[in-house]
């Protein structure tokens, strides 16, 4: 909840969170919303590098993830995304545990403790493949939608997608699992990046918001024709 | 200072992408420290992987070599032995071979150091006062070699080659 108002917040610019935010501290406090605004840059276009594949492949998701965000207003989840955070979180701190270790102990007195670090952090990294490739693949945005009755669990939508090297195809996946029912839903599309950004590499969200609401819709129609 | 556009990209992340990012790095530089450290647990040595910095053991080993080494508590030092060993107070390895050893009952031993290429033994190296070394100073066996400059060596093999066969022809021997 605290995430969704913190988008919500960024994009519709600073003012709207600081006037709640109470008379004597609102000159400080928009101040700094201020300074925040001027350091995000979500309203200006994008801009890449459009022979750089994973820059192409990067703005495509982020902008794809903006449309379901602020355009349908649901809500993001970072389960997944937290999820390879903490994992990574502890394969570096067994790393600074070793390295702390042996420089307090010098070494054949830290071999015990370094040998544990070391396994510990072969198996985190072997952990964190089989998380990537298993559980995450190439989702990158999970969101829930509230439903408005408060009965039912959320709606799931879930985007992936994928390009490939050197390649100019891009496929981008929207998955919908109903909540009541945990039926699950996809609805894909296979264009060229060429479509969506114009010689100088800036991506033309005129070109690119039709497709992803088109994707959304009819995974959301056929629910309704239900 | 805010219309940076290179730093684009770094502004339209949020927290957790930024976070993610240095993570990467950590976990790149902790790939190399724990690889560095798993080897230093296996071969039980201080140091696995030494380079050769001077040319004291030529022909065998030159500058620019390295050495992988192990020093397990089995393993006995003997006489004709490539050993690296740490002087007191000295941080620089060295990388010499073992001339002489004295060895006890008890199976403590001392011995002396001596390069292919030098001229004396070691002695003058040693900390004042101290005419042999120990199993403590040994930093590890030399048990593999990789050699860096190899095109440059054979280069020089080959060069040296046709030079002499090509002075061969022009002064045949009658």
């Amino acid at each position: 909840m605290a995430a969704a108002a913190s988008q919500g917040g960024r994009s519709g610019g600073g003012g709207g969170g600081s006037g709640v935010g109470g008379g004597p501290s609102c000159g400080t406090s928009s101040s700094r919303t201020g300074l925040l605004d001027k350091w995000k840059i979500d309203d200006k276009p994008v801009k890449i590098d459009k022979w750089d594949g994973s820059a192409v492949k990067n703005s495509l998701d982020d902008s794809a993830k903006k449309v379901l965000l602020e355009k349908y207003k649901y809500v993001e989840n970072f389960g997944l995304i937290d999820g390879r955070l903490t994992i990574c979180t502890i394969s570096c701190f067994f790393a600074i545990v070793a390295l702390i270790w042996d420089y307090m102990h010098p070494f054949p007195e830290s071999k015990p403790v370094l040998a544990l670090c070391v396994i510990s952090y072969f198996v985190m990294m072997g952990i964190l493949t089989i998380y990537t490739s298993y559980k995450e693949k190439s989702i990158f945005l999970v969101a829930h939608r509230k439903d408005p009755t408060g009965m039912d669990p959320d709606d799931i939508w879930q985007l992936s997608s994928s390009l490939k090297r050197f390649d100019d195809k891009y496929t981008l996946k929207l998955t919908f699992i109903s909540g009541r029912t945990k039926q699950q839903r996809e609805a894909e599309f296979t264009k060229s990046i060429a479509k969506f950004f114009d010689h100088s590499g800036t991506l033309v969200m005129d070109a690119y918001e039709p497709e992803i609401s088109r994707l959304h819709d009819s995974l959301a129609t056929e629910r309704k024709i239900k | 200072m805010l219309s940076l556009d290179f730093l684009d990209d770094v502004r339209r992340m949020n927290k957790r992408q930024l976070y993610y990012q240095v993570l990467n790095f950590g976990m790149i530089v902790s790939s190399a420290l724990m690889i560095w450290k798993g080897l230093m647990v296996i071969t039980g040595s201080e140091s696995p992987i030494v380079v050769v910095l001077s040319g004291s053991m030529e022909p065998a080993f030159h500058r620019g070599d390295l050495l992988f080494l192990t020093n397990r508590v089995e393993d006995p030092i003997r006489v004709g032995e490539i050993v690296v060993f740490r002087i007191e107070g000295r941080e620089i390895p060295i990388v010499h071979r073992v001339l002489k050893i004295h060895e006890k009952q008890n199976g403590h031993i001392k011995f002396l150091t001596k390069g292919d290429n030098n001229a004396v033994d070691d002695r003058g190296l040693y900390k004042q006062g101290q005419h042999w070394l120990e199993k403590k100073d040994v930093v590890g066996r030399a048990r593999g070699l990789f050699i860096s400059d190899i095109i440059r060596r054979t280069d020089q093999w080959r060069t040296g080659l046709i030079c002499s066969l090509y002075w061969n022809c022009d002064n045949p021997h009658e």
